[in-house]
């Protein structure tokens, strides 16, 4: 009987402490990235055949699985880039990813995230990759730093598929592989 | 450069809602509201890049689509827990039974079976390179102490491990996975002191260039002898070591190799010069092929020496797999093989038990394919077979058929039929005390036919749900039969059958963003009987000593934005044993300080209802499982 008296003990202590006020720390490092992903288009470059008309949207395009859900619904509407939206379109695999400017991609294996990646190689999309799914990278790979979202940039890679990567985005790069 | 840094304080309702948006859809629930990411959306990139962030509430598990009772455990729990070792963290799975025999030795299983030397049908693995020993066919969970700010997450699969892993995974799989060397670059020293034990631990992490980057650790412990019980030995079981490594992982185009390797010595007080000593290294290559397949190839090398009581084991071990995946069509293949050689060594100057011959090289082959086919977009089944050939034992068939059904996102049925083996050990065939135990070269692997079946899902917005039930044929199990009465002659034989029934579930409910409790259970009920022609003089010990419950519930809560409280209590029911080790109530405490970004101030306390405990009936070994407090730091560069 004690021992369901300790019991009982520990759980109003617990709930005693919930009671306090309760600010939480970090926010999530999805959170974080599905802020950075609609961004990216302010700073890229595309080839003509991707000009976008008057008013019409930057197509982000989450192939795979999607870690971020509504957040990223939210980050992509609030983004004005020089008159041109957002609109976010997810993709179960790499088919009909023909207008999208940027791609997130993630497989639900490592492999697969390579395999998709792959499969975009022959469009100029801005293919963006987390290390936390794997080791496959796409031209922009998120990162962990001292607790902080970085990413690694395929520079070389960009450019090879008619994408220019503004300096300001570059300088910000945890590493960068640079155009030859 | 003028960067504006931004304090947490003005950020309130970002950190407080942000806190709680990344959850994935399979684990952890996402919350109701999420007006976090506009707030977000109003920094620049300079100021994202700033932010501090909390990477816990992911769990991104390339299983979690499949139809096992899997269970993760992050490496963010294994921080927020207090951890210090890798038992204590396996005690956040509510599918493993971990009981701490002394200050040195563990007893983990998963679904029954536990004891020292009973909890031999489990398989683990430590970055794909698998830990149990051919000995015995138990884990020496003394033999790794690797610096847990580095553990990724540990899976935990209770039931058969099906096809696609190695030998011995009966009962379960434990797979404990390191981050890539790219993730942890930079510095990290953390230290405890507590009066039972001191840690030290650290890593660095440079980048390679653009594409890899390599990291070194070392992790030092000191922990004092624990009490002695009402039925263990009179010995010293006082524990101190280290063990140091490295990890380098580097991406080539469509390739990504990864190179890691750790060195270990340990002493126990027992004796001068026990204690145990060991290194490893493995190599590792994935590729892309195409956008539908890929392969990879591993090969490692281990060695560990132990030594105890003037009794002395070695095992070397080589080991090469490589493994073949595709999609084609509605079919999703994995085919693969893998070799290992072992050379054991055992010396005992304790008593007479022997291994005859002493020393031996063992050769274990296997090949296995898998095929996952979608029947409907809802529906898959899954069939796979591995063969293993052991030059010890012969040649052993694994089947495998699993279905599983998701109707929507967030709900997944999934119901299987498994055989398992545990092919004999060195022990099981090779051991004798003339003239009283008589070697076996007859003992034949331990069969397991195993019927499970399980829900995983979102039952709703905030909460996940996994239940897994299970019903487990076991043949052949291992007994000391009398063979001779004058004189007196025993020999170990395949002489128990029976079967185990029993359930596991757990839950995760974010009852606020800032707060996440987590409830756990777990039944394991066996029903034994030795064999007609069969004389068990062990007493059954083979069947280990399991408690019918278990219960858990775990809390964390950020009580504000620089402290945080991670809290759990267990339940152990009874172990029904001579003599019996009553049921117990115990419960940890980690309360954790965020001084800056970069020092971390924490207590953790463990055991903390009662002085002492005892949690394992093992008379040859049983110390009491003991009350500790511990303050510790880490800091970050």
């Amino acid at each position: 009987m004690t021992r369901a008296l300790r019991l009982c003990l520990v759980l109003a202590l617990c709930l005693g402490l919930a009671a306090a006020p309760a600010r939480a720390q970090a926010p999530s490092a999805d959170a974080v990235k599905a802020a950075f992903l609609p961004k990216f288009a302010r700073y890229v470059g595309w080839p003509a055949r991707m000009q976008l008309g008057a008013g019409a949207p930057f197509q982000l395009c989450v192939i795979g699985r999607d870690p971020f859900g509504r957040m990223l619904d939210q980050a992509a509407a609030t983004e004005q880039i020089d008159g041109h939206g957002v609109a976010v379109r997810r993709l179960p695999s790499a088919a009909g990813a023909g207008g999208c400017h940027l791609a997130y991609v993630q497989g639900a294996a490592p492999a697969d995230t390579g395999r998709l990646l792959l499969a975009l190689r022959s469009q100029p999309v801005l293919t963006i990759t987390d290390a936390r799914a794997g080791p496959q990278r796409g031209m922009i790979h998120f990162t962990i730093v001292s607790g902080r979202v970085r990413f690694f940039i395929d520079e070389a890679e960009a450019a090879a598929r008619g994408l220019s990567i503004s300096s300001r985005l570059l300088a910000l790069a945890a590493g960068v592989r640079q155009r030859r | 450069m003028n960067r504006r840094r931004l304090s947490p304080y003005l950020l309130g309702p970002v950190w407080l809602a942000a806190q709680a948006g990344g959850a994935s859809a399979q684990d952890v629930p996402a919350p109701a509201a999420e007006p976090a990411s506009q707030d977000l959306s109003m920094l620049s990139i300079e100021e994202l890049a700033q932010l501090p962030v909390n990477s816990a509430s992911k769990r991104e598990e390339p299983l979690s689509a499949a139809p096992t009772a899997l269970f993760v455990i992050t490496g963010e729990d294994i921080i927020g827990a207090g951890a210090t070792s890798l038992p204590e963290a396996l005690r956040l799975a509510p599918n493993l039974q971990v009981q701490q025999v002394n200050g040195f030795e563990y007893a983990i299983t998963s679904r029954g079976f536990n004891s020292v030397e009973s909890s031999n049908k489990l398989l683990v693995l430590i970055d794909g390179r698998g830990i149990y020993s051919t000995l015995h066919s138990g884990v020496f969970w003394q033999l790794h102490s690797p610096l847990l700010e580095d553990i990724q997450q540990i899976e935990v699969i209770s039931g058969p491990g099906g096809t696609l892993y190695g030998p011995n995974a009966v009962n379960g799989v434990i797979s404990i996975a390191s981050r890539d060397a790219r993730e942890t670059l930079g510095g990290l020293v953390r230290g405890t002191a507590g009066a039972f034990e001191r840690t030290i631990g650290g890593r660095y992490g440079v980048a390679l260039g653009t594409r890899g980057a390599i990291r070194f650790y070392g992790n030092w412990f000191d922990r004092e002898a624990l009490a002695r019980g009402p039925i263990g030995p009179a010995i010293d079981d006082a524990f101190s070591g280290w063990q140091a490594g490295m990890r380098a992982d580097f991406d080539a185009g469509a390739s990504h190799f990864t190179l890691q390797g750790d060195l270990f010595d340990n002493d126990v007080d027992s004796l001068p010069g026990d204690g145990h000593q060991g290194h490893n290294v493995l190599a590792r290559w994935s590729r892309s092929l195409s956008d539908a397949s890929s392969f990879r190839i591993q090969g490692y090398y281990d060695y560990f020496e132990r030594q105890y009581l003037l009794a002395f084991d070695s095992l070397q071990t080589f080991d090469l797999d490589a493994q073949f995946n595709a999609t084609i069509g509605a079919h999703d293949l994995v085919i693969g093989g893998g070799m290992r050689t072992t050379r054991d060594r055992f010396i005992n100057n304790l008593n007479g038990f022997a291994l005859v011959p002493q020393s031996r090289r063992l050769w274990i082959y296997n090949a296995f394919a898998q095929d996952r086919i979608r029947l409907t977009p809802a529906l898959s089944l899954t069939v796979g077979l591995k063969a293993e050939d052991t030059s010890f034992s012969g040649l052993e068939l694994l089947p495998n058929l699993r279905l599983a059904w998701q109707p929507d996102e967030r709900t997944l049925l999934w119901a299987a039929v498994s055989r398992a083996v545990r092919t004999p050990s060195r022990i099981d065939r090779q051991l004798e005390f003339q003239p009283l135990l008589l070697p076996a070269p007859g003992f034949v692997s331990e069969k397991l036919i195993a019927f499970e079946a399980g829900y995983r899902g979102q039952p709703s917005q905030s909460t996940t749900l996994s239940i897994s039930i299970f019903y487990n044929v076991y043949d052949d199990i291992r007994t000391a039969d009398l063979v001779n009465t004058n004189p007196l002659q025993v020999q170990l034989a395949n002489g128990l059958e029976g079967h185990s029934y029993g359930v596991e579930a757990w839950s995760t409910i974010q009852l606020a963003p800032w707060w996440r409790l987590n409830l756990g259970a777990s039944a394991v009920f066996k029903n034994f009987r030795v064999k007609p022609g069969h004389i068990d003089l062990s007493g059954r010990d083979s069947l280990g000593h399991d408690p019918d419950f278990q219960l858990f519930a775990r809390t964390r809560m950020d009580l504000t934005d620089r402290l945080q409280l991670h809290a759990g209590l267990r339940y152990v029911g009874e172990i029904d044993s001579a003599p019996p080790i009553g049921a117990y109530v115990e419960a940890d405490a980690t309360l954790s300080w965020r001084l800056t970004d970069l020092v971390e101030l924490y207590v953790a306390g463990r055991n903390l209802l009662h002085d002492a405990h005892l949690e394992s009936n093992d008379s040859d070994r049983a110390h009491l499982a003991q009350r500790s407090v511990a303050f510790g730091t880490r800091l970050r560069f």
